[in-house]
């Protein structure tokens, strides 16, 4: 949609939207996704999204508060504290809102990343108000014991076991290349946590994080599913609109320095056998035109088995068996707001050189920028309309509510969800140029191996 | 509905100095049950064979299309694991019309990839595509299942893969673990062996692969599904045209099975290791048996859902563990049961003697009416998500297909998944999950859990 965006400032109390609907006049195959946009007077940013495809509702609640910018003296701390609002609020005890979702025949889930911490349910269509009343009683306040706190501190320490400390490529390149490729602590910074900072918070510390982030003006509530708008907007305002707002601390200084020097790295791995490499230059800046040129390049460099890189490394070299990459490890290029690295990793033999791996790199970026052409550029846009299509249908309603969050909290305006494709068109072989000279250059990039010591 | 309501008492004292009783809010309830019904399906048979299942669905422009084909590591020999897996392989190389870099920018062109998986009990040749792609799309999985050039020149390179693909995966302790109960609970049966010797591979020739192919593919084993939005003629029409000069191929077969139901106990040495990843589990109900709807609604209570006593124990009131989980896992005409954890190593025994305390307290103890419904609500809202995106109405008719049961296993399954007992419940967990019938794996420092087995009494 072109022109047309549901965004307004609204007055205290007073809720306008405009719904933006599929009309006739759209082309064969197109998607528009509606996209009703208010706030309630505490500043809860409110987003619903009808869909009557299945007789469910996805409800999502996203804070404003990532790990990258969780207090200096206690990493991972943000991703522990997610696991707390789980534990019990003022009408709920422990296990009381799991029980309460699962035996409504819904399913739950929470996650921590660069710069929200969501929280979701999907419910069968008729429990929309009990999932309303659960994440509203949840962000009115909790109720933690040091008992529950000690609890998911051992949850928590196992889950950083059996994803990182004893897993083969643990953390690789996931969690590893933010902290080798930035420069600034919030970004370069072991989002997991050190288990010595995990086992030295507070409850304190809980109760301080909640009242400054988990306030209704750094959040937003997105709907989608099967249900009707005015039940909905009145539940909204029945549940929410009495939880008092908070004055937000400013947001410390994210930016990273332009970087001018190629950076190379090793790990020792003591339970891999095989060395593994990653790849990784710094993105450009979001929303950029180059931003939206370095998703298509990724399309074209790393995305499906026609891929450059798929070609070169897997087909032709034989160096891996596959390679896996792209913009944002932990989500996709649309569900973060600050730097970020466009990454590719792969696992290859012993005798492989790390080097003639980068050199496939350099040959690959180098071909494009000499010869990028217009088709190049359409079949990438195809491949990308494809790729938004299954993330907007993905995962019964949570993949169109991760990128309506999103477009709400970061850019205030969710309806950009169908102004995508118009993005990725303007986009010229021109551009792709511009993008390659700048960003992919060789001093922007990062390297990362994995030295395998395993002793068997 | 629990009435979950209680009381607490808030002293407020420097004001009034009065008592306040602060009553907790009850959830609201919701409204009335929306009806569900499983979304209809359209099928159809060729002359040769195949069969076609064709279902509606959705408003995303792309439609999901997977060929499946009722062979994989099932049919491997003795000496032949993963000769299925260098098959598939070899079989996504491309056709005699179009290589792999010619295959692979078509169908990029249709907005999607075109995949080969190869499983114990089946290949999937499957991938997603935009809806007018769809008869196109058709054509190139007939293309490249009917039409494989097998080119010699990719056979080193694939071995390759596979034989890293090998290190990496026993390099994980997760399938370390399954590689042992596997072996023990299917002693002597494909489903058996999870994972080759580097040997085996090296010895895997063309002939040998193109043999795999002639023996075990064809339409008589296949079944095509689309789901999505698509234009039915043209992708019914499409279907004809392409797969008609498919060859009939082989019946279906699948070896008979006998899985080892065995107390034992296996320890896999991981010096050092921070975590120990445990398996307990038994063969158990197929899902052909009366007792296969109770089975899985009893497992939903024992540790398949986050709110399982067994979760709620190891993880929510220990902190033993992140990921506790107990599975259900089928395969043709046989299935397994099993719990799986990894555990802090300091807690390994301990989290053995608590999972058996909640099997035996559910044997002992029917759950409660109230309990129970939770799980068979819980479960139900599962079902509706199942048949809710065009891959899980793809995995559900699959299912049907695979077990041979009829439709009226999916129409009927949320009033028989409410029709379930307490008392069902723990005949169920008596019958068919004994503890002291158990394989027990244990992947962790050997050292450790001795130390714990010595100091721990009843183990």
């Amino acid at each position: 949609m072109i022109g047309k965006r549901s965004f307004l400032t609204i007055p205290v109390f007073l809720f306008f939207s405009i719904t933006t609907k599929a009309t006739n006049s759209e082309p064969p195959g197109s998607l528009n996704v509606p996209v009703v946009y208010y706030k309630l007077g505490n500043g809860l940013k409110v987003v619903l999204s009808q869909d009557k495809t299945a007789p469910t509702i996805a409800l999502g609640i996203y804070y404003n508060i990532g790990f990258r910018i969780e207090p200096k003296n206690r990493t991972g701390f943000a991703h522990l504290f997610e696991h707390m609002m789980f534990q019990g609020s003022q009408n709920l005890g422990k296990m009381e809102f799991v029980k309460l979702i699962q035996k409504n025949g819904g399913v739950f889930n929470g996650s921590t990343r660069f710069d929200f911490t969501n929280y979701f349910e999907i419910m069968p269509a008729h429990k929309l108000e009990t999932a309303l009343w659960g994440e509203a009683d949840r962000m009115k306040g909790l109720s933690i014991t040091q008992e529950n706190l000690t609890n998911q501190q051992g949850v928590v320490k196992n889950e950083v076991r059996v994803n990182v400390l004893n897993q083969p490529y643990g953390g690789f390149p996931w969690l590893d290349m933010p902290q080798y490729a930035n420069e600034n602590w919030y970004n370069a910074h072991n989002f997991y946590g050190d288990l010595a900072d995990l086992d030295s918070a507070k409850l304190e510390d809980v109760n301080s994080f909640f009242k400054t982030y988990y306030a209704p003006n750094n959040a937003v509530l997105v709907l989608t599913g099967d249900f009707e708008e005015k039940d909905a907007r009145k539940w909204i305002e029945q549940y929410f609109n009495a939880i008092p707002s908070s004055t937000l601390p400013q947001k410390p200084d994210i930016s990273e320095p332009r970087q001018e020097k190629e950076k190379k790295f090793t790990k020792e791995d003591k339970l891999a056998n095989k060395p593994a490499i990653a790849v990784a230059y710094k993105m450009p800046d979001k929303n950029t035109p180059e931003y939206f040129a370095m998703g298509l390049i990724d399309q074209m460099l790393l995305q499906g088995n026609d891929s450059r890189l798929y070609q070169s490394l897997v087909q032709e070299k034989g160096f891996t068996g596959n390679v896996g990459g792209g913009i944002n490890y932990l989500g996709d290029m649309f569900d973060y707001n600050g730097p970020m690295v466009w990454m590719a990793n792969l696992i290859y033999d012993n005798k492989v050189k790390p080097d003639s791996i980068v050199a496939e790199f350099d040959k690959a970026i180098n071909f494009l920028e000499n010869n990028v052409t217009q088709k190049n550029v359409d079949l990438a846009v195809i491949k990308m309309r494809s790729s938004i299509y299954d993330a907007i249908g993905g995962n019964f309603g949570i993949g169109k509510l991760n990128m309506l969050a999103s477009f709400a909290l970061f850019d205030d305006n969710p309806s950009k969800i169908n102004d995508l494709e118009n993005e990725f068109k303007k986009v010229t072989p021109e551009l792709i140029r511009k993008t390659i000279s700048e960003f992919l250059r060789s001093g922007n990039r990062t390297i990362l191996i994995i030295d395998p010591k395993a002793t068997k | 509905m629990k009435n979950i309501t209680k009381y607490f008492l808030a002293i407020s004292c420097i004001l009034s100095g009065s008592l306040l009783f602060a009553q907790k809010q009850t959830p609201p309830e919701g409204g009335t049950p929306k009806d569900f019904l499983v979304p209809g399906k359209k099928t159809k048979a060729l002359t040769n064979g195949l069969k076609t299942a064709t279902v509606q669905y959705g408003d995303i422009p792309k439609v999901n299309i997977s060929l499946i084909i009722k062979t994989g590591n099932v049919h491997e020999g003795p000496n032949e694991t993963w000769l299925a897996d260098l098959t598939g392989e070899m079989i996504k190389q491309g056709t005699k019309k179009d290589n792999f870099q010619a295959l692979a920018q078509k169908v990029a062109a249709m907005g999607g990839d075109i995949n080969v998986n190869v499983g114990p009990d089946q290949v999937v040749v499957s991938g997603a595509v935009l809806s007018e792609f769809a008869p196109d799309f058709i054509k190139v999985i007939a293309d490249v299942i009917i039409n494989p050039a097998f080119p010699a020149n990719e056979l080193q390179r694939l071995k390759d893969d596979l034989k890293r693909q090998l290190t990496y995966q026993k390099s994980v302790p997760q399938t370390q673990a399954q590689e042992k109960f596997a072996q023990a609970i299917y002693k002597g049966h494909p489903y058996g062996t999870l994972f080759p010797t580097e040997q085996m591979i090296d010895g895997y020739t063309l002939p040998m692969v193109k043999g795999f192919y002639d023996k075990n593919f064809g339409a008589k084993r296949s079944v095509i599904y689309v789901v999505g939005k698509f234009d039915e003629a043209a992708v019914n029409a499409s279907i004809e045209k392409a797969f008609s000069k498919w060859k009939s191929g082989p019946d279906v077969f699948y070896p008979p099975v006998n899985p080892v139901t065995k107390l034992d106990t296996i320890i896999v040495d991981r010096k050092k290791a921070p975590q120990t990843t445990i398996i307990l589990g038994l063969p158990s109900v197929v899902p052909q048996s009366k007792d296969y709807v109770p089975y899985l609604i009893t497992n939903s209570v024992l540790g398949g859902s986050f709110g399982s006593r067994i979760t709620s124990n190891i993880r929510e009131n220990k902190g033993y563990t992140y990921s506790p989980r107990s599975v259900i896992q089928n395969r043709h005409n046989t299935s397994v049961w099993y719990e799986q954890a990894d555990v802090t190593s300091d807690n390994t025994i301990a989290a053995l003697h608590e999972i058996e305390k909640e099997i035996n307290r559910l044997q002992h103890e029917a759950p409660s009416k109230e309990e129970l419904q939770g799980f068979q609500n819980y479960e139900a809202g599962v079902f509706v998500l199942r048949n809710s995106s065009p891959a899980g109405i793809i995995g559900q008719l699959n299912f049907l297909d695979q077990n041979n049961l009829p439709d009226s296993y999916l129409a009927d399954l949320v009033k028989n998944m409410h029709s379930v007992t307490p008392e069902q419940v723990s005949d169920i967990a008596r019958k068919y999950l004994q503890y002291d019938k158990m394989t027990v794996v244990l992947v962790g420092d050997k050292e450790s859990i001795g130390k714990q087995v010595t100091t721990k009494k009843g183990f």
